[in-house]
């Protein structure tokens, strides 16, 4: 059996009076591609962001590679480890290169090695030709891409995307399911929440339904 | 009494650079940035914290702050003055008078602008901003600092505003500066002096430097909201 790295257990959050996650129980294995699927407003983005420490869960345990925390605490080292991608990303008032660079330079990281990374980084999301436009002024699908590589960067032991597909064009959503067909490829664990059909029949992928506050798993 | 004779003496005295005139203006602009550089960065800090973070009294303080912004600097100059008069609780340093006196109530005076605009400019930026750089790894200061990065022509929109604001600012400083030649005279008391006097020559002059500050400054903001994106 494949190693767990991520556990949730008893996870619930409520909003405006409504249960949106209500004992909800989660595995990921190392490694594994994850799809969550729900009507809107059925909280997988909630769920991802209290996955990810940007939201608080009112009740509920997280265990990280068997490392455990009792929500609303959420370690501020698990931060290094999980990365969460917003369903329209907020790029920074920087360059496309210091947007890319962001997480390494937190982590203190520098010199020869560091370039090199987001040199990678930058031709492993195929955004080069826009390495010299604003990010403000980059199209939906490029700005995806940038966050993505500005997440992959950091090789995240998870990485959390929300929608990475929505009001995208065609080649915009087309590049960037490429993108998550090769994180799933090489092994990253991925939990991505979407609608978007190509997605979901990714062959690499399990699939999950969120329903009434609920994870169950689908065929 | 027409306004040529006075106006034609105070293009003289700007053009030929008088000791005094210079003097003044040199003081004047010391006094105005050693303030705004004391008091810019505790006071963003407080702004960013006002904005950030939710604690008992939180919202109380912001209307303080705002309330302090329409107060009248010629009553900041009056409590200023009564701390720092000889019986005042701060009395023994000795500083009322003096340069350093003006530089107080210049930052009391900048201090409410400097809150005010900071927490406008870091609640007005986009959530997502702390949320990427906390989910990127960012420590909250780290994060905070990245918001503030990402809202950096509203804060120097703030620190320019506060400038203009204590540069042509003449009731607090006459009260705890005295208005002293050589020592505390700076450019709107030096006006509100020579007026008095009729000598309107070097008032005159002194109002075209603290207009072209004035200019400067504006066209530095106008500058900033091209930068930013605001045209």
């Amino acid at each position: 059996m494949s190693e767990i790295l991520f556990e949730a257990s008893g996870l619930a959050r409520q909003l405006g009076g409504r249960r949106v996650i209500d004992g909800l129980s989660l595995r990921l294995e190392r490694g594994q591609g994850y799809v969550m699927l729900g009507d809107n407003g059925s909280g997988k983005t909630t769920l991802l962001r209290i996955l990810a420490g940007l939201e608080a869960a009112d009740a509920g345990v997280l265990r990280f590679q068997g490392e455990q925390t009792l929500l609303p605490r959420y370690p501020d080292a698990w931060r290094w480890r999980a990365v969460y991608v917003h369903q329209h990303p907020y790029l920074f008032n920087t360059s496309v290169t210091g947007n890319i660079a962001y997480g390494l330079k937190v982590r203190g990281e520098r010199g020869e090695q560091w370039k090199r990374k987001v040199e990678e980084a930058i031709d492993w999301a195929g955004v080069r030709e826009v390495i010299a436009v604003p990010p403000q002024k980059l199209s939906g699908g490029e700005r995806q891409r940038v966050a993505m590589a500005r997440a992959k960067v950091l090789s995240p032991q998870l990485l959390l995307l929300d929608e990475p597909t929505a009001n995208l064009d065609a080649d915009g959503r087309h590049r960037t399911i490429e993108l998550l067909a090769r994180l799933c490829a090489e092994g990253v664990t991925v939990l991505t929440a979407c609608h978007d059909r190509e997605i979901i029949e990714l062959p690499e992928v399990r699939r999950f339904h969120l329903e009434g506050g609920k994870l169950a798993p689908l065929a | 009494m027409g306004l040529l004779e006075p106006t034609r003496e105070a293009f003289a005295l700007l053009l030929r650079g008088d000791a005094e005139l210079l003097r003044i203006i040199w003081l004047s602009l010391w006094l105005s940035l050693a303030a705004i550089a004391l008091i810019s960065p505790p006071s963003i800090a407080l702004g960013v914290l006002l904005a950030k973070r939710r604690f008992p009294g939180q919202r109380a303080m912001v209307v303080l702050v705002q309330a302090l912004l329409s107060f009248p600097t010629v009553v900041i100059g009056l409590v200023i003055y009564l701390l720092l008069s000889r019986r005042g609780p701060l009395g023994t340093l000795e500083l009322l008078f003096t340069p350093s006196a003006i530089v107080i109530g210049y930052m009391a005076i900048a201090f409410p602008i400097l809150v005010v605009f900071t927490v406008s400019a870091v609640q007005g930026a986009d959530a997502r901003v702390y949320e990427t750089a906390r989910s990127l790894g960012a420590s909250r200061a780290g994060a905070a600092l990245t918001v503030l990065r990402e809202v950096r022509f509203g804060i120097i929109a703030a620190v320019v505003n506060a400038f203009g604001r204590v540069i042509s600012e003449v009731g607090c400083a006459i009260m705890v500066g005295g208005n002293i030649a050589g020592l505390t005279r700076n450019m709107p008391t030096a006006i509100a002096l020579e007026t008095s006097k009729g000598d309107f020559a070097q008032g005159i002059a002194l109002g075209m430097v603290l207009m072209a500050v004035a200019l400067g400054i504006n066209i530095v903001m106008a500058l900033l909201q091209g930068e930013g994106g605001l045209k």
